[in-house]
């Protein structure tokens, strides 16, 4: 009976290690970052806790959104204009406008982009164009948008909304526990669903065959809607987010292109597989905040910041290769 | 005596892909409490109406009744509604999941699903483990519980048998015996006739897209009313123990006749050049279980036939020898020497060459027919920089040898099937190749360029090439083959000689039968 218990044990340990195995090395090597970054600058306190949590607020969203996506199957290039334009928005009409209006701005704004790019995935769903011209097609719609929306730097939100998502009224400072529990509760609320709903499941479903989901009798449009919906409400919280940080909004095309481009990198890093199924929604937070939090060590270790990129890029190869590593021993070992 | 309304019944139903006529006209009935065998040869068109039953494909034509109510299922949900669920022979279960997930995924009770786990002695499953962790033949099963589970009317099992040990099968017939009394129907589809003999009511067999032949295991019970469709008034023959040598002529057609006249294949005394020693030999070659130690020779000289009914290990074997997958044990010799291919790169060194079924695996469709023909050369390091001139008049010396019509060369993908596996046999004699492998290369081929292909390997063999062909034509063997091999689950069963070698005698040693001495 021992025998047979150890085994099972065993067995469930090493089910766990396989699947939570990428996750939580993501999450360990952020634990060890934070570390290396405390022993490298003199004082370590809740200002740097706050600076760091607050500033990868947008990034964490965006990748978040992006997980989703690719775990349903497909890749949204749109996600940073999307960004831009919800930023462009706010700061367009929440200029001087109560607190209470500007939640409900807010509100709405999460919901239209949410609606906007529910649109993109069934116009992907009806057309079988790839995910990924569609979405730079519409990429480049909405930072157009953005422009007109908003043609130079400005606009402002309420002082009540930046301490919502960074701690203090005038961004700066502040607590750290306001943009932790930000990022912490859209994360859980997007991970929940989608590990334990049926939606959630036959996102993962559609993302690991299609055939044999569609043979399950799912329905592959619904889920690719609801990929995109999610996606598109994520990416109007970064944009959010990113008023509430900076004060201002910037609808510069630069800025939602790098910020796409990062959620893909986030997204990878996070042991999302880029072929759709594999992956979950914390190894992507976890790793927007690595990808964050390396300007402030690099810099701190008096590295130039202009190669930052450099370590960033060698960085996320290196991690990967050694996954591809890991894969390869494993079915060797099979 | 009034017949009762069947639980299933098509009329004339037909389905085209394209210009392919897959299912012609089909009548099938399966009444309430029966077990129905859906049998044919390759192509005769059961996985295309499984799929219309599954609720996967529309039909163009006819009409489907399910308790006499017409039904035309868009979605594969609409089928389990009117209470048919289906296995198919790749389990509808999504890999990245647990098995506890894909039951919640597709609304399955568990309590229901262990009931008809214990059949199968599967109550310990842990449905925490992935689906992409557990052996096919497990998948299967919790397949076919799923499916049970969800309580249909009828049981749709497309080659549910066919992974399976035969202790897992047996538990299997066990299930379906059990189903049965309980006055449910299934549909099972199978290779394997004495499946059919021994738990199968009536039997259903196509050809060609049409149901030809209807079989009943006992005598039918007086038919005082005929139903009203008229063909579905064709009588059933009484099937007996040891009857399968039946079915098998059913599936091929009524008249057994031997092989044609006056086109007697090259016979081992003209091509006496290369017989002391086998140009590829293949020794105990296993992968996984889908091929089992199989062992033979191609001599030069030598077109070989291969025959196997579908999933019988046939593909992975072309894989292993044309070098896209490496064997478990085992080994390919050539020229005496042993061979590791590491990828097809290596093969083609050695001069194996394969031709695929597929064509359009091997083409490169927006390409013109000239460099469809060269691309082997652009192996060789020196020739990257220029297209050297000598390739020219050999890319059309094989247009001209193969009569490749090249009206709409400057895309490959705009030929005619036909034209483009000249092609892809052209690539090699470009190339030069000393072993060519052909997976099915005349499927979906008309009957001229058909013959124009046989002439070319046929050609090729007399100068010395050693050829291994696998066809599912059956007709077409004595026609090319010098020998035949037969593979069934995974090893190689009979060898006939080629000119001897009849569609029957192949057909049943496909099955796994022994051919009456």
């Amino acid at each position: 009976m021992n025998g047979q218990a150890l085994a099972a044990r065993a067995r469930v340990w090493r089910h766990a290690a396989e699947r939570y195995g990428w996750v939580a090395g993501v999450w360990l090597l952020l634990g060890a970052l934070l570390v290396w970054y405390a022993t490298l600058i003199p004082r370590f306190g809740s200002f740097q806790m706050t600076s760091i949590s607050k500033n990868s607020l947008p990034l964490v969203y965006l990748a978040i959104g992006q997980a989703v996506i690719v775990i349903a199957g497909g890749i949204d290039l749109s996600l940073g204009a999307l960004l831009l334009l919800a930023n462009a928005l706010a700061a367009r009409f929440m200029e001087d406008q109560p607190l209470t209006i500007v939640i409900g701005i807010a509100l709405a704004l999460i919901l239209v982009v949410s609606l906007l790019n529910a649109l993109t995935g069934y116009v992907i769903h009806v057309s079988g164009v790839p995910d990924i011209v569609v979405t730079l097609a519409t990429g480049y719609v909405w930072s157009g948008l953005a422009l007109s929306v908003l043609p130079s730097p400005g606009g402002g939100t309420a002082p009540g909304f930046r301490w919502l998502f960074t701690g203090a009224e005038s961004g700066i400072g502040g607590t750290y526990v306001m943009p932790l529990l930000m990022m912490a509760l859209p994360a859980l609320a997007v991970f929940i669903l989608s590990r334990r709903s049926r939606l959630g499941l036959s996102l993962y479903a559609v993302g690991s065959d299609r055939v044999a989901a569609r043979l399950a009798g799912l329905n592959l449009r619904n889920a690719k809607v609801a990929s995109y919906a999610i996606g598109g409400a994520m990416a109007a919280l970064a944009g959010l987010a990113t008023i509430a940080i900076t004060g201002t909004g910037d609808p510069r095309f630069s800025v939602g292109a790098n910020a796409t481009l990062n959620s893909v990198a986030a997204v990878v890093l996070g042991g999302v597989a880029l072929v759709g199924g594999r992956g979950m929604v914390p190894g992507a937070v976890a790793a927007g905040v690595i990808l964050i939090m390396l300007n402030p060590i690099l810099s701190a270790m008096g590295i130039n910041p202009n190669n930052a990129q450099i370590i960033q890029g060698i960085l996320i190869a290196g991690v990967m290769m050694i996954g591809g590593a890991i894969t390869l021993w494993r079915e060797r070992a099979a | 005596m009034k017949e009762p309304v069947p639980l299933l019944s098509t009329v004339r139903i037909a389905k085209a892909f394209g210009s392919v006529t897959a299912l012609a006209d089909v009548d099938l009935i399966v009444r309430q409490g029966e077990i129905h065998a859906l049998l044919g040869a390759n192509g005769a068109g059961k996985s295309t109406l499984v799929k219309i039953l599954a609720g996967i494909h529309s039909f163009d034509a006819g009409a489907l009744y399910v308790r006499g109510r017409p039904q035309a299922f868009g979605t594969p949900a609409d089928a389990l509604a009117a209470g048919i669920a289906t296995v198919f022979q790749d389990p509808a279960l999504i890999p990245d999941l647990t098995i506890g997930q894909n039951l919640r995924l597709s609304r399955t009770r568990e309590a229901a699903f262990r009931h008809w786990l214990q059949w199968f002695d599967l109550a310990r499953l842990d449905t925490s483990a992935l689906v992409r962790d557990m052996p096919l033949e497990t998948l299967r099963l919790v397949d076919l519980a799923r499916a049970a589970a969800r309580e249909p009317h009828l049981l749709l099992l497309d080659e549910i048998t066919a992974a399976l040990t035969a202790d897992q099968a047996e538990r299997v017939f066990a299930l379906l015996a059990h189903w049965k009394e309980r006055a449910r129907s299934a549909i099972l589809i199978t290779h394997r006739l004495a499946e059919v003999m021994r738990v199968c009511d009536r039997a259903t067999v196509l050809r060609d897209g049409r149901n030809v032949a209807r079989f009943a295991r006992e005598p039918a019970p007086a038919r005082g009313v005929q139903p009203a469709e008229a063909d579905v008034a064709e009588t059933e023959s009484v099937l007996r123990p040891r009857d399968e040598h039946r079915l098998v002529e059913a599936m091929l057609g009524a008249p057994l006749q031997r092989k044609q006249e006056g086109s007697s294949p090259l016979r081992a005394e003209e091509t006496d050049i290369g017989r002391e020693r086998a140009a590829f030999d293949v020794q105990r070659l296993a992968s996984g279980d889908a091929v089992r130690e199989v062992s033979f020779s191609v001599w030069s000289g030598e077109i070989l036939g291969l025959v196997a009914l579908e999933g019988q290990g046939q593909d992975r074997l072309f894989a292993l020898l044309a070098g896209e997958r490496r064997p478990t044990s085992g080994s390919i010799l050539i020229d005496g020497s042993p061979r590791r291919f590491r990828s097809p790169y290596d093969a083609v060194r050695d001069g194996v060459a394969l031709i695929p079924g597929d064509r359009l695996l091997a083409l490169l469709p927006n390409l013109p027919v000239h460099q469809n023909l060269v691309v082997p050369l652009f192996n060789r390091i020196r020739r990257w920089l220029r297209l050297p001139p000598e390739e020219g008049p050999r890319a059309a010396e094989a247009i001209d040898r193969l009569s490749i019509d090249t009206r709409a060369a400057a895309q490959v993908r705009r030929l005619s099937g036909g034209n483009q596996q000249k092609v892809t046999v052209g690539r090699w004699l470009v190339a030069g190749f000393r072993t060519l492998l052909c997976y099915d290369p005349t499927r979906g081929i008309d009957v001229h360029t058909k013959q124009e292909l046989y002439g070319l390997l046929k050609e090729l063999a007399a100068k010395g090439a050693a050829i291994l062909l696998y066809t599912s034509e059956l007709a077409e063997i004595p026609l090319v083959c010098d020998r035949v091999l037969v593979m069934h689950e995974g090893r190689i069963v009979d060898e006939q000689d080629g000119a001897a070698a009849t569609e029957a005698s192949l057909l049943t040693a496909a099955h796994g039968l022994e051919n009456p001495a």
